[in-house]
């Protein structure tokens, strides 16, 4: 036999403690799926550095919360021609080609220049000294193959809920990526 | 006579404020400008000095300029009549001094380089292999390169040599006017102290000199090297800078040609210009300079990287120099000044 409703809508003080009950605990759920969406998002996704859009402008180097920007500069080997005047390392107008600070176009002397077989060298990048500036990066893309290029490395990004060179980039390089493919790596030279 | 102290009346008081409100927004409007041009990049890699060149040292001066026909194009060649050939996608078209189209060439695929015999007879370079022509455009042979990797870039033609510039291969091949290969110049060989081409780009180019060696641009080593037909170095010069006496970034020159006197006409990518050096290598004067090709600048400013940019020159027997800048498809003549 069903019960009867209520009259006028009024309800008894077990359908109202009953229905009080439900509601907290289908907030509670729905507060803890929240919290947990959200923790899952934060971890899964991660800033990084689109090759093909950076304009190389600085800003990494001076807009980054940290106290030395986590963008560094990243060498792919196999776009490198290896260059005995590499103008990703010297100035435009080196007194001659060595290792001489005067030469080098890298503010922090972040690249490393070793000789392999006349006239090739191979450049390295010095990730404790680089500090992101891509000056480098443009010497390179400049006359180059593009093989020097920008990424933010996870071991130092504190992953910011809003990235401060992200914000200022003018290229609009910066993206979120999944964090199970945190790099943008250049493969070929264009 | 208005009492010192006298108030503002309503309308004087709303004059006031508009102006101040006026001030206050210039003032403001200035500084939020200021912020939206943001800071000078401290980082700048600057080579602004090195696109603007000397006027004293530029001797030549454009008389006029031509488009040519095709897009994608690569190389041009003065004949012997000097008619200038200049290959562009898959054609070879043929200019008159005056850039009336003439003749013109349909090849199976690009068109990479190109020469012409005194005798008229016209040699165009593909990727792999070289198709000959006689004066009127007839097809007379194909002659197959030894390797199926080839990417000739140069070609020049003598009385019983043709010299083919492979960049790939890092070699010029010397072929008889039967397309039989005579032999092999600029191979990396020790014993003959030959120190090999490095073509980071596909620029390899090769002419013949009237003091009877052949030069060829070693763009990976900033210079141009003298050879014997038979493949000795016998001389090379070139000094790796930016600055205007030498060859910039990472692989120039790209392009040679020489005048009836011996001087060496070299073109360069990057910072784009046609130069002109004594026989012997001493930087004389500058025919265009990188003002003269801002789209040719452009091409490695953008975000590809600096391949897509490049010219070319050839000279004829009045000492005409013909640019060819591969970016906007047309051709410069350039013409001594004074």
């Amino acid at each position: 036999m069903d019960a009867k409703p209520p009259v006028n809508g009024s309800v008894t003080r077990r359908q109202f403690l009953r229905n009080g009950a439900r509601l907290m605990t289908m907030t509670g759920l729905g507060v803890a799926a929240g919290a947990l969406a959200t923790r899952s998002t934060g971890a899964a996704w991660v800033w990084q550095i689109d090759p093909a859009k950076c304009l190389r402008c600085g800003n990494c180097a001076t807009q980054c919360v940290l106290e030395q920007s986590a963008v560094k500069c990243v060498h792919a080997y196999a776009v490198c021609g290896y260059c005995q005047l590499c103008t990703g390392f010297f100035w435009p107008e080196p007194n001659e080609l060595t290792t001489a600070a005067e030469n080098q176009l890298c503010p922090t002397a972040a690249i490393k220049r070793t000789y392999v077989e006349d006239p090739y060298y191979q450049y390295s990048i010095d990730e404790q000294l680089c500090i992101g500036c891509a000056k480098c990066v443009e010497g390179c893309n400049r006359f180059g193959n593009g093989s020097l290029f920008l990424q933010i490395r996870h071991d130092r990004c504190l992953n910011c809920n809003e990235c401060a060179i992200a914000r200022t980039c003018p290229g609009e390089a910066f993206r979120r990526v999944p964090v199970e493919h945190p790099y943008l790596l250049k493969t070929t030279s264009r | 006579m208005k009492p010192e102290f006298e108030l503002f009346d309503r309308r004087e008081f709303f004059g006031v404020v508009a102006k101040t409100a006026a001030v206050i927004g210039l003032a403001g409007g200035a500084e939020a400008g200021a912020e939206g041009q943001g800071t000078a990049n401290p980082f700048a890699y600057d080579i602004s000095r090195f696109q603007k060149t000397d006027p004293k040292l530029i001797a030549y001066e454009e008389v006029t300029r031509w488009p040519i026909p095709h897009k994608d194009a690569r190389r041009l060649a003065i004949g012997p009549d000097d008619q200038l050939y200049v290959c562009a996608g898959n054609y070879i078209n043929c200019l008159s001094r005056t850039g009336q189209r003439g003749l013109e060439l349909a090849l199976a695929g690009p068109a990479c380089c190109v020469a012409v015999a005194r005798d008229g007879a016209i040699f165009a370079g593909l990727r792999d292999h070289i198709e000959v022509f006689d004066s009127k455009g007839g097809r007379v042979a194909r002659w197959e390169s030894p390797d199926p990797k080839t990417w000739f870039t140069g070609l020049a033609a003598g009385g019983n040599d043709v010299f083919a510039a492979d960049a790939r291969k890092l070699v010029v091949l010397r072929y008889d006017r039967t397309g039989k290969i005579a032999g092999r110049i600029g191979r990396k060989d020790a014993a003959r102290n030959v120190p090999g081409f490095i073509v980071p780009s596909p620029f390899l180019d090769v002419i013949i000199h009237r003091d009877g060696l052949l030069r060829v641009n070693n763009p990976g080593r900033h210079r141009v090297e003298a050879y014997t037909f038979d493949g000795d170095l016998e001389g090379a010069w070139g000094k790796p800078t930016a600055a205007i006496e030498g060859f910039c970034g990472c692989c120039n020159p790209i392009g040679l040609t020489a005048l009836a006197d011996g001087r060496i006409v070299t073109c360069e990518k990057g910072i784009p210009r046609v130069k002109i050096y004594s026989a012997s290598g001493e930087f004389e004067s500058v025919v265009a300079g990188s003002e003269s090709f801002p789209e040719n600048a452009h091409a490695c400013t953008d975000l590809n990287d600096c391949i897509h940019g490049g010219i070319d020159a050839a000279v004829d027997s009045d000492g005409r120099i013909y640019i060819l800048d591969i970016v906007t498809s047309d051709v410069r003549v350039m013409k001594r000044k004074g």
